[in-house]
């Protein structure tokens, strides 16, 4: 009986022994670089909790749906958007982010987030084209524009060898940059433009597929993709790995695309605001911002990066777009719902018709 | 009286786990297909701002007025039906070589049938896609075959095909299972005896094996058909641009439109479908035995 | 003298080997040296070192090992109960609550339980988690069982309680080893369905819990390294053998006897 109280009173104290200070970041998975985290770790005298999810819009739906612990979310500007709407962000105390100053002012006030109350700029991808570099010399496509991924004439050579990716936002966006019309346009009829452009293209796509495109890509069953920049690079760096004859390369379509920026942003209901806005001014410091776009090869919003980046990789438009490029990128703003009806019932007759 | 205790001392246990962690959850989200999706997503709030009750029958009325989502709903049927019947012709074999084993072979055979399933799923369906890749072996020997006959060569990845070889592959553990525990206790004697009175092996399969297996076959094509009516991922892995079901329509409810009343709604249509096709297949099933097995089953 | 069926045994081969293939695939390029599961390049053992070091990982995996464990046999004790009570008695909500969560979607029944746990200020975790897989097994428990029960000889039963045996004894010493290749099977089914599910989970799972699908599935939009075949194949083999010294510890448990 003795032994058992004092098992139960262990026991009881146990969490104060285990309670070391928690970092909860929910995040994309190898959104971060390892050694960033063990130095933030050592740093703060913290542990980093991480759980990851791979869509926005898993994390809406958690979020909206009432879940709560975590305490740096990183959610792209879109999500920002219906998170500082919905109300489910904490304001920052820019007074705790003196590295906040790094970022380009070209990513920062945006429409998303009027005078970043809520968030900063943390990485970014563009949707592009990606390639096999290789077959499309020998067919003779070309990679800077929109029309190999929608037009019959070219896709007829590269039939079940090109895939899209699975979101109706993204494709749409596509189809509407390829028509001329800007991403975010709303208009129902440039919508049904696109989806008409749409379902002609899609006999010749093998697949909607957002997760295993890199593979097949680098082991050269796909020669043409609709995806983002990251995975694209990523591709390249496994073919180069596998010695592949080829390479995997990016195409910035040059009638303009998406470009989707990660922020870092503070939940509302997060249990340590104080170590949040921590690592928050941690990751804007130059170095450890520059250690994921080494790792990943991810856009890089941070100016005092720069300096840290690899010079092969300073080189590509995606990580650093030069002004003319970024001119014809797009961040994409959320939808109002009855717009996300109207779309989903077009994206789903789209992929239920025949 | 001690029927009754007994009745609820076995019946209670789950009934109660059952309706705490399934039903009030539940009815909470059958609520939300009367309510009004929220503006930025997930649901709208109860009481409108001049406090009345916000509930209405709009995504019920969407969803009935479209054929589109109707059409979906079929060829989310047709795929569960071919599933559950290629699982039964492929598991009933197996199933029956397991139960007529010795005691000493019979759980390990029944362990290897299921260890795979204990490897991630994700894992598996890559498994497929290695399998089925255009430059594997299959893909190839099956093209050669076509191209002898001058046709056109055939994808078999991201593919009808590819969708339902997974499916398949999925479930058949759950359609294996139901009809081993059935078999099992069948009587060799019976099967014996009627061997001695002249039956051959179809015979004494199809007259006595099938019918006394019915209700383990039934329980495997309840196991099997209700959640392949409902399955996402597979598609979303596997399938070409026209193999999305209905599984994926819902998905993209809660996820990308965030309309959460709508998908509700299709959920709601989804799984009244199921459960009354299943009550359908044991009322004929019911009927059906009687003639076939000619009384007790 | 009983002929052996040299169909029966060849159509069975076929689908051992339609089981197994995959999984040869998944085993063998656990052993890969690419990042992608996609060809075969070469043979190294790395993956296993670097899966030895991934802390992460390996604590999802003892998670889900022990979500699967909990799950299973509370659903299998609750399953078991049910099934027999759909069988003796006449009931009309218990079969429609048992078969219900077979067939509502997933996601359906992830999204409502959070609300539902968070309208309780239930703390999310591996509770939760559990809790939730305990809800959609019951009823794969429950069917299998009853399935196993429909043609049952009552005469055993009824001989039992004339011989003065309560309906406990009754029960425990002549129904449930009779029904226990069902329950058995139940078991199987269950503990298969919680260790993979992905889900339901990542709704109800909370901010530090990581299950080894939820940590898969993340790395779906990456690349889903030999490591996750590594650990898969290690995950596989340590349950075999759990099973293997359950049922050697306790050999009359799995005879139907």
């Amino acid at each position: 009986m003795k032994r058992l109280i004092a098992l139960v009173t262990l026991a009881a104290a146990l969490p104060a022994f285990a309670a070391k200070d928690q970092l909860h970041l929910y995040n994309w998975n190898n959104y971060i670089a390892p050694e960033t985290v063990k130095r933030f770790e050592e740093q703060c005298k913290c542990e980093v909790v991480q759980t990851y999810y791979s869509d926005n819009e898993e994390l809406l739906a958690k979020l909206a749906a009432g879940a709560k612990g975590y305490d740096v979310l990183v959610p792209t500007s879109n999500a920002v958007q219906a998170l500082i709407k919905g109300g489910q962000l904490r304001p920052l105390d820019q007074s705790k982010l003196p590295n906040m100053k790094n970022v380009d002012p070209a990513f920062m006030n945006t429409k998303f987030d009027p005078g970043n109350k809520y968030s900063v700029p943390y990485a970014m991808s563009t949707t592009i084209i990606g390639y096999n570099d290789q077959k499309m010399k020998e067919l003779g496509l070309p990679t800077d524009t929109w029309a190999v991924i929608f037009d019959p004439k070219y896709l007829e050579k590269v039939k079940g060898r090109v895939t899209v990716l699975d979101s109706s936002n993204e494709l749409f966006a596509a189809a509407l940059k390829y028509l001329g019309y800007s991403a975010n346009d709303t208009d129902e009829k440039h919508w049904k433009e696109a989806a008409d452009l749409i379902k002609k293209a899609k006999p010749y796509w093998a697949a909607f597929n957002a997760s295993s495109y890199i593979k097949e890509l680098t082991v050269g069953n796909i020669w043409l993709v609709h995806g983002y920049s990251n995975d694209i690079f990523q591709a390249n760096q496994d073919a180069k790995a596998a010695g592949r004859p080829f390479q995997i390369l990016q195409g910035m379509p040059k009638e303009g695309a998406v470009l989707a920026v990660d922020n870092m942003v503070i939940h509302k209901d997060a249990p340590r605001p104080d170590l949040a806005h921590q690592f928050i001014n941690f990751m804007l410091d130059g170095k450890n911002s520059a250690e994921l776009t080494n790792l990943i090869g991810s856009g890089n919003p941070n100016m005092d990066a720069a300096k840290y980046i690899k010079p092969e990789l300073k080189a590509l438009p995606a990580v650093f777009p030069p002004k003319d490029v970024q001119a014809k990128l797009e961040q994409l703003q959320d939808l109002t719902p009855a717009q996300r009806r109207l779309r989903n019932r077009m994206w789903t007759e789209i992929k239920a018709g025949k | 009286m001690k029927e009754r205790i007994g009745k609820w001392l076995v019946s209670g246990p789950p009934l109660l786990y059952l309706i705490v962690f399934f039903a009030a959850p539940s009815l909470i989200m059958v609520l939300a297909s009367f309510r009004s999706p929220g503006e930025f997503g997930g649901l709208a709030p109860l009481r409108d701002p001049a406090g009345h009750l916000d509930l209405n029958l709009e995504s019920y009325a969407r969803f009935f007025g479209e054929p589109l989502y109707w059409g979906i709903f079929l060829k989310s049927f047709w795929y569960a039906l071919a599933t559950t019947l290629i699982c039964l012709v492929l598991a009933y074999p197996l199933a029956a070589l397991i139960a007529r084993s010795d005691k000493r072979h019979r759980d390990l055979l029944l362990l290897l049938v299921i260890l795979p399933f204990w490897s991630n799923f994700l894992i598996r369906v890559y498994a497929w896609m290695i399998i089925l890749g255009p430059n594997a072996a299959l893909a190839r020997t099956v093209n050669g075959v076509l191209a002898l006959f001058g046709a056109e060569p055939v994808p078999l990845l991201f593919s009808a095909f590819a969708v339902l070889v997974c499916l398949v592959y999925v479930h058949l553990p759950f359609m294996v299972l139901p009809l081993y525990a059935n078999l099992e206790k069948h009587d060799q004697t019976l099967l014996d005896a009627a061997q001695d009175l002249g039956a051959n092996a179809w015979q004494r399969f199809w007259r006595i094996t099938f019918p006394l297996s019915l209700p383990g076959v039934y329980a495997g094509s309840a196991l099997v058909f209700i959640p392949a009516f409902g399955i996402f991922a597979i598609p979303d892995i596997l399938g070409g641009p026209d193999d999305s079901l209905i599984g994926n329509v819902i998905k993209q409810q809660f996820l990308e439109t965030r309309d959460w009343p709508f998908g509700s709604v299709l959920s709601i249509v989804l799984t009244v479908l199921a459960l009354l096709l299943a009550a359908l297949a044991a009322w004929v099933g019911r009927r059906g035995v009687g003639r076939l097995a000619g009384g007790d089953a | 003298m009983r002929k052996r069926p040299v169909a029966l045994w060849a159509a069975a081969i076929f689908a051992y080997a339609f089981l197994y293939l995959p999984l040869v695939i998944v085993v063998v390029y656990s052993f890969n040296d690419s990042r992608l599961n996609a060809e075969w390049v070469g043979f190294t053992l790395d993956w296993y070192r670097k899966l030895s070091e991934n802390n992460e990982m390996l604590l999802a995996a003892g998670n889900s090992l022990m979500i699967a464990l909990v799950a299973s046999l509370v659903s299998t004790v609750l399953g078991t109960m049910a099934g027999v009570a759909m069988y003796r008695y006449r009931l009309r909500l218990l079969p429609i609550l048992v078969l219900t969560p077979i067939a509502i979607p997933e996601i359906l029944m992830g999204v409502s339980l959070l609300i539902f746990f968070v309208m309780l200020n239930f703390t999310l975790g591996l509770v939760s988690v559990a809790l939730a897989h305990i809800a959609f097994c019951i009823g794969f428990v429950a069917i299998v069982v009853r399935a196993r029960l429909a043609g049952m000889d009552e005469s055993l039963v009824e001989a039992a309680r004339d011989c003065g045996a309560s309906p406990w004894r009754a029960f425990a010493y002549v129904t449930l080893p009779l029904i226990m290749p069902g329950v058995i099977a139940g078991a199987l089914m269950a503990f298969t369905l919680s260790i993979d599910d992905f889900v339901i989970t990542f709704f109800t799972a909370g901010a530090g819990t990581m299950t080894l699908p939820l940590q898969i599935y993340s790395m779906i939009k990456i690349a889903v390294t030999p490591e996750v075949n590594a650990v898969s194949t290690l995950l596989m083999l340590l349950t075999l053998v759990l099973i293997v010294i359950a049922s050697k510890v306790s050999p009359s448990l799995l005879r139907a006897d």
